[in-house]
């Protein structure tokens, strides 16, 4: 009991000191007021988490402070909404998506066919340059002139605000198909075949180290798979978009969740292995690139999506109205589907504030299993301890870390896609949610897991609690004075209980002393 | 004396450009020196405003590659230094309508006073600590510089509005002196870094960023180290924050913000990390593309932006200044080799 309580000490002082500012906190306050504060905290707080959870999870493994984690928070939401709102757009883009990954696909291949090849010494050098140059520019040549069917930033009536508004009030504005007219269709789906072929071999031939290769089933699975997916998502376009429009909104939401995490988990692998790989002997290097893409990733997202705030429509699950609601109990609300129901004669939102932390909640335990149970999960943790002592043993760090920093990403992104329906859509979404991560694993511990856990909950609370006495106003104690803070508070109470935390414990609540 | 001047043949070289570009610029557009010596508008006179924009980058990165490149230390929270200057400059004459000189002192005390906040901080946190504590800091300031209660006094997200700059060296109308100014400010600057790394202390600092440990095993006390290369990076970013509020009609809150501090580290990575003169060539790079991305691309400039310094950090990673240093010699035997081929055929 002894030492359980000198171990656990900060994190029994920190759970007092939370319990002491909730019932503070409460007494300030109606109770309805309180429980629908603490509700949006939890929801804040988990949201926090998915993206914290992901920076530390890599920074731990890796060492890697990955800045660019609020944008791809970002770009996930913007992928979801695009599933939800345009699917038509979505299935477009399918094939020439397929196309390119294919050439990847057949990563094995390129260097038995470069051990055939017998060239001179410059031809040699030259090849791969050759190969990239003619792979960019037909990729250059059909990849413009590929028919998308897409919003026009520049055109309110077809801009993504208005088809975001559109599909929140239940309807949907009529979209135009696009058809094969500057290319054929046989000819694009070749040159796109061709292209990423060549690009993929050419790349493959920078790489020299000689190894023995043998041809395994995968690569032909995932070259069927890919351009199976490519030749349906051509042929079956128009059913397919229908289908999708057809579709139940909850159906599609989830589908939406699905492809944003999935691409999440793409993007953060291939970033892993095509930027950060080549840093890792300068640390301040990977700080600064993450950076760069962060920027990259905000003009992009600026680019296709346009600048002004949009909303995405909830499922039809969490949206439901009428005489019923709000819904008085559970059994009540599984009938009628309300979005709202009543907790302590509050009105509680049920995506926004229940829906979302159990979410949390279940992420919360699965990656904590995924950690405890599983091998990966010992590897990880082993990598977080020290990382070339793993290597030593004859584990792969390399590919744990690809895959740890996909999983970062992914979850970051999942965590974008979840959070859209209840915060919107916009360009500074993911690097007010960044300082938030930041912030709440500088509390919890950089490196911990629970820490990440913990500090987002605190910092979710924290901030929920001060925009709702920022309406109510706080009564001084012994004078008449209401004080009421205003929302520049928000951040800079949570900026300054950051450095408080960080100035009597460096290593957080939960962090491990070096 | 003849050494002394061959040595630094490059930098005099330099200056005297920079001395005489006012006029060179005025006589490409046909203005004869005596329209540029009082002021006539025309091309040399935006020039020189680009300059003095340019010269105040300058003095800013090369406070943060003191601190960054030299002493080891990643600040995330470099833009309160400027911004402190910044505000404390255009607050003190506006609304208290304080002369010259003494907004400049209490411009050094304020610089005096947020080096020792980051003081307090600095023995108990390291490495990323440090960088997300300054960060705290900064976006502290930052926060109340944005924030409705200050209003009247910083503008609030608007920006700090209406500081007149005393006549004798107003941008609008006596930009040549101010400029003339801003020239001698960054020499001074320069020289003081240059004399500061070289110096006994300075050595101590770039012990300290290669092996902190080793630095305190061998009798150093790291923190004074730390400490005095805070004070004059401090002293350096609010100077360069002071002749921001006098050149810039307007303070916009951006400048103390996060992305101002990025601004920096694009800036010294560009030049080169640690090597002072980098600074200013990652300045003038830095401000020339910005200045022609957003002139002929538009909003989308910082893509661009940011794929430079994406670039930068996986193909330059020194820097332009950093790789001359590594590559001098061998250029210049390319150089002999191929005026030699000129020369003998």
């Amino acid at each position: 009991m002894n030492s359980f309580l000198r171990k656990n000490i900060v994190m029994l002082v920190a759970v007092l000191i939370m319990a002491a500012f909730l019932i503070a906190a409460a007494q300030g306050m109606e109770k309805q007021d309180f429980v629908i504060t603490l509700l949006r905290g939890l929801a804040v707080g988990s949201i926090t988490f998915l993206v914290a959870s992901g920076f530390s999870l890599i920074f731990g493994l890796l060492d890697v402070l990955n800045l660019a984690h609020g944008t791809l928070f970002m770009i996930g939401a913007y992928l979801g909404w695009t599933v939800v709102v345009r699917p038509d757009t979505f299935v477009d883009m399918l094939t020439p998506l397929a196309l390119i990954v294919s050439g990847f696909a057949l990563g094995d291949v390129y260097p038995l066919l470069a051990s055939r090849i017998r060239l001179g010494l410059s031809m040699r050098r030259i090849l791969p340059w050759g190969m990239i140059l003619v792979s960019i520019l037909l990729f250059g040549f059909i990849l413009p002139r590929y028919p998308i069917a897409i919003w026009d930033v520049g055109n309110y009536g077809q801009s993504p605000v208005t088809f975001a508004f559109m599909a929140d009030s239940g309807a949907r504005l009529p979209v135009q198909p696009a058809a094969f007219t500057e290319i054929s269709a046989p000819l694009a789906v070749i040159g796109l075949l061709l292209a990423s072929i060549l690009g993929a071999f050419g790349i493959s031939l920078f790489d020299n180290t000689p190894r023995t290769v043998r041809l395994s089933w995968k690569n032909f699975v995932s070259i069927a798979v890919a351009l199976v997916v490519a030749l349906v998502g051509l042929i079956f376009n128009d059913q397919l978009s229908a289908f999708f429009y057809c579709l139940n909104s909850n159906w599609l939401f989830f589908i939406a969740v699905l492809v944003a995490t999935l691409s999440g988990v793409a993007l953060g692998g291939l970033m892993e292995a095509t930027l950060i790989r080549p840093l890792y002997s300068r640390p301040i290097y990977q700080l600064m690139l993450t950076l760069g893409m962060s920027a990259i990733g905000i003009e992009m997202v600026r680019a296709i999506w346009g600048r002004p705030e949009f909303v995405m429509p909830k499922p039809a699950f969490f949206n439901g109205g009428g005489e019923a609601c709000p819904a008085t109990n559970f059994a009540d609300w599984w009938t009628n589907h309300c979005s709202t129901i009543l907790l302590f004669e509050g009105r509680v939102r049920v995506y926004n504030e229940i829906f979302i932390p159990l979410v949390g909640l279940v992420v919360l335990i699965s990656i904590w299993i995924l950690l405890q149970r599983t091998r990966l999960g010992m590897i990880i943790r082993a990598g977080v301890q020290d990382s070339q002592m793993v290597e030593a043993l004859g584990i792969n760090v390399r590919r744990v870390f690809t895959m740890v920093f996909a999983l970062g990403v992914g979850l970051a992104a999942l965590g974008g896609v979840l959070g859209a329906p209840s915060t919107g859509l916009s360009n500074v979404m993911g690097e007010s949610l960044l300082l938030n991560a930041l912030i709440a694993l500088a509390i919890g511990g950089l490196t911990s897991y629970p820490g990440a856990a913990l500090g987002s909950v605190i910092v979710g609370m924290i901030q929920q609690f001060i925009i709702k006495y920022g309406q109510i106003g706080i009564v001084i104690p012994f004078t008449d004075i209401i004080f009421k803070p205003t929302p520049p508070l928000v951040p800079a109470s949570t900026v300054l209980l950051m450095v408080i935390v960080l100035l009597i414990l460096p290593n957080g609540l939960l962090g491990k002393k070096e | 004396m003849k050494t002394f001047f061959n040595s630094n043949r490059g930098a005099f070289i330099t200056l005297l450009l920079l001395i005489l570009l006012p006029f060179i610029i005025g006589l490409f557009d046909g203005a004869s020196p005596a329209t540029v010596f009082v002021n006539g508008s025309g091309q040399s006179k935006f020039i020189q405003g680009l300059a003095i924009e340019i010269f105040i980058l300058a003095i800013y990165a090369i406070s943060f590659d003191l601190i960054f490149g030299i002493t080891g230390m990643l600040s995330f929270g470099h833009s309160l230094f400027y911004g402190v200057g910044a505000y404390t400059t255009g607050i003190a004459m506006k609304s208290f309508g304080l002369p010259l000189l003494p907004t400049f002192g209490l411009v050094l005390v304020a610089a005096v006073v947020q080096a020792i906040l980051f003081a307090l901080v600095l023995p108990r946190v390291k490495g990323i600590t440090f960088a997300l504590v300054t960060l705290g800091l900064g976006s502290v300031f930052h926060i109340l510089v944005m924030s409705s209660e200050f209003g009247p006094y910083t503008g609030a997200d608007v920006g700090l509005q209406g500081v007149i700059t005393p006549a004798f060296i107003s941008p609008a109308n006596e930009r040549l002196r101010f400029y003339f100014v801003m020239l001698a400010v960054m020499v001074l600057v320069y020289l003081v870094y240059q004399r500061f790394v070289t110096s006994p202390t300075g050595r101590v600092c770039v012990a300290i960023r290669e092996n902190e440990g080793r630095a305190r095993m061998l009798g150093y006390n790291t923190f004074y180290f730390k400490f005095v290369a805070l004070l004059l990076s401090s002293f350096t970013a609010a100077l360069a924050g002071f002749f921001h509020t006098l050149y810039q009609p307007i303070v916009s809150p951006n400048v103390a913000g996060m992305g101002f501090t990025v601004t920096a580290l694009l800036i010294v990575l560009i030049g080169g990390v640690g090597t002072l003169n980098g600074a200013f060539v990652g300045a003038l790079i830095y401000r020339l593309l910005d200045y022609g991305l957003r002139r002929y691309i538009g909003e989308s400039a910082s893509f661009i932006n940011g794929a430079i310094y994406v670039l930068f950090v996986l193909f330059v990673p020194y820097g332009i200044v950093g790789t001359w240093r590594l590559k001098s010699l061998q250029m210049k035997q390319g150089w002999e080799r191929l005026l030699g081929c000129l020369v003998d055929k």
